[in-house]
């Protein structure tokens, strides 16, 4: 989908002479489009799947609203502008985050909760035989990255041998896995 | 100024992305293409289900994998209920899997030296073979390596011996036997 394409949503979205059904569908199909993107990038950068959701949700606001007001100078260039009004909250988040941190350290015992997986999970009955049909080292590479949370480099020094050797063989086990997860579907 | 020219990513670039396994530079330039390629948003959104799958899997106990501390801390992190079983080469053990272990884990020692990859099976006393893995990496200086099983799967087999054997992987040259060991194995035990 073109950024074409959202430019028109979000002249949509900012026109003033659009009826209150023309001007709620816009905004619809504008929520649609990006407060998924807006929300990944929630996933990248805060700490968990709540802030990021609360994150898709002000984003989008702040950006119709703006849209609303006649504030966003190219509309043709949406991605752009809610992309950057993401990194604003994020950057305000984490300020804020660090205060709360800060005061819950100081005042009382904090537990972390263990995250549970949510409707986003893949069915692991599909998973899971993909995931065992990998070579053993592509499975212990994907282990350590997507559940140890471990970068290239930590996991190639577990492993004796390098960051870049590391990449290439989770690319590939990546690969096998999506090739594996839809060759029922394309059957 | 965002641009959709520029080439979209390739799915293995996505995963290193959210793995950070790039530079704070490409990672504004993979973020500004995703906010104006809905294709390209799609694809990171489905990097994001595999990882998150991978993970609830793990946390399940549900994956047969050698691993190493790195994952074994994060299944302690995570509660997950895990007994270890640690043996030389050479030696037998009593093992049972409880009702409610979720991982059996087996260290596995032996004199790695020169050795990069190891393959392993097990077997039944009768022959038949129950697991087997190719190509298990091996760091330089390494003294065991950890095998983790879904509990389920051990309270699955039969009660018996079971003969685990590390070789050196296909292609090494000298003795491929690097050590042999054997799982007693007494079945579910209850609390």
């Amino acid at each position: 989908m073109s950024t074409c394409e959202d430019g028109v949503v979000a002249r949509a979205v900012a026109a003033t002479d659009a009826d209150e059904a023309t001007a709620a569908a816009a905004e619809t199909e504008l929520y649609r489009r990006f407060a998924p993107r807006v929300r990944l990038f929630g996933l990248k950068h805060l700490p968990d799947r709540s802030a990021a959701d609360d994150l898709a949700q002000q984003v989008m606001l702040v950006v119709i609203t703006r849209l609303r007001a006649g504030e966003v100078r190219e509309p043709d260039q949406i991605g752009s502008f809610v992309l950057g009004t993401s990194r604003m909250m994020v950057a305000g988040q984490r300020r804020g985050e660090r205060r709360r941190a800060a005061i819950v350290a100081r005042f009382e015992p904090f537990d972390e909760a263990t995250e549970t997986s949510n409707d986003l999970a893949l069915d692991s009955r599909r998973l899971a035989p993909c995931l065992a049909a990998l070579r053993e080292r592509e499975r212990t590479i994907v282990l350590m990255t997507y559940y140890a949370d471990r970068s290239a480099t930590e996991i190639a020094a577990a492993l004796g041998t390098t960051a870049g050797a590391v990449r290439v063989s989770r690319h590939r086990a990546l690969a096998s896995i999506r090739d594996c997860i839809e060759a029922p579907r394309a059957s | 100024m965002t641009n959709t020219s520029a080439p979209c990513p390739s799915f293995g670039e996505l995963s290193d992305y959210w793995t950070s396994d790039i530079t704070p530079g490409d990672a504004e330039r993979i973020e500004a293409h995703i906010f104006a390629c809905e294709r390209c948003a799609r694809m990171l959104a489905d990097a994001e289900r595999l990882r998150d799958g991978i993970g609830a899997l793990a946390r399940a106990g549900s994956t047969q994998a050698f691993v190493n501390d790195a994952v074994l801390n994060r299944l302690a992190r995570d509660g997950v209920r895990v007994r270890s079983y640690a043996l030389g080469p050479g030696e037998t053990v009593r093992c049972a899997a409880w009702a409610d272990d979720d991982v059996i884990v087996a260290r596995l020692r032996a004199d790695f030296t020169g050795v990069d990859s190891v393959d392993a099976e097990m077997r039944f006393d009768t022959g038949e073979e129950w697991a087997q893995a190719t190509d298990v990496p091996v760091r330089m200086g390494e003294t065991e390596l950890v095998l983790a099983l879904p509990a389920a799967l051990v309270r699955s087999a039969p009660t018996g011996p079971m003969r685990l054997t590390l070789r050196r992987s296909a292609g090494a040259s000298g003795e491929r036997i690097l050590a042999e060991y054997v799982f007693q194995h007494e079945g579910t035990l209850q609390r």
